[in-house]
């Protein structure tokens, strides 16, 4: 039988924020695995949100220095799916990164497209967000 | 936490074979890189990665195994990646660099002796 208290219901929504550094990105993965499997997501599925939160998190740092500011991740459960919101605050800009940081926000936009429903990236005035949605039970590829 | 991230050389096999294992990730992916270019630059054109050990890997290892391939047919050579978890392979598959990369389930079958 399943403990209610290990499960988390549609609305419930889970907040985690850190100093926007590419070495803490393992926090969000972490926290992403947790919730998506007390959500009721299956083993491949939460290895899928895994990796795609932590693609989430490099393409919101993109183009910041990734040493100032605090990323900020939304997980909120949606019914069958799970919406996560990731956003960049208060950081320094910098240069972008050469051939190799273009094409690693291509492979990020590949493995996206692959593993979740819907993702998407906005920016305004130095405040970067983007999300994404996936659902439980069918497989976005 | 999943296993400590750590790079081996492995002496006496031709090509060398260098395995990783671990997390590749934005934090750990400077060190592979650092490890693969600095073994080019030392002569070394065609090199067997072994990722056997490797438990989670993101775009950014993929950028560094892309870097690291194009130095290596630079000079004449090629890398060759070791998978077999199929979780590792999947991420290959889904951003199409099983075209690009020759991918073994063993480093024997990758070319190491």
């Amino acid at each position: 039988m399943t403990d209610p208290t290990d499960t988390l219901a549609t609305g419930d929504r889970i907040e985690l924020r850190f100093p926007a550094r590419g070495d803490l990105i393992v926090l969000a993965r972490l926290v992403t695995s947790a919730i998506s499997a007390r959500a009721g997501f299956d083993i491949e599925e939460l290895e899928d949100l895994r990796l795609a939160v932590g693609e989430l998190c490099l393409l919101t740092l993109h183009g910041s220095d990734g040493r100032s500011g605090v990323l900020c991740l939304e997980l909120t459960v949606l019914g069958d799916a799970i919406g996560v919101v990731c956003t960049l605050e208060r950081a320094t800009a910098a240069d972008v990164a050469g051939p190799e940081g273009e094409e690693i926000v291509f492979l990020s936009e590949q493995i996206l497209d692959a593993l979740v429903d819907e993702h998407g990236r906005e920016s305004h005035d130095g405040f970067v967000r983007t999300w994404l949605r996936k659902r439980r039970g069918g497989h976005a590829e | 936490m999943d296993q400590e991230f750590q790079i081996e050389e492995r002496a006496g096999t031709a090509p060398p074979v260098i395995a990783v294992s671990g997390e590749i990730d934005v934090a750990t992916a400077p060190q592979l890189r650092e490890c693969l270019h600095r073994v080019i630059a030392e002569g070394e054109s065609t090199i067997v990665l072994d990722l056997l050990g490797v438990t989670f890997l993101d775009s950014t290892a993929l950028g560094v195994l892309v870097g690291a391939l194009k130095r290596c047919r630079e000079v004449g050579g090629d890398l060759h990646l070791v998978v077999a978890d199929p979780r590792i392979v999947k991420i290959f598959e889904i951003t199409g660099l099983t075209s690009v990369f020759t991918i073994a389930d063993s480093a024997q079958a990758a070319g190491a002796s």
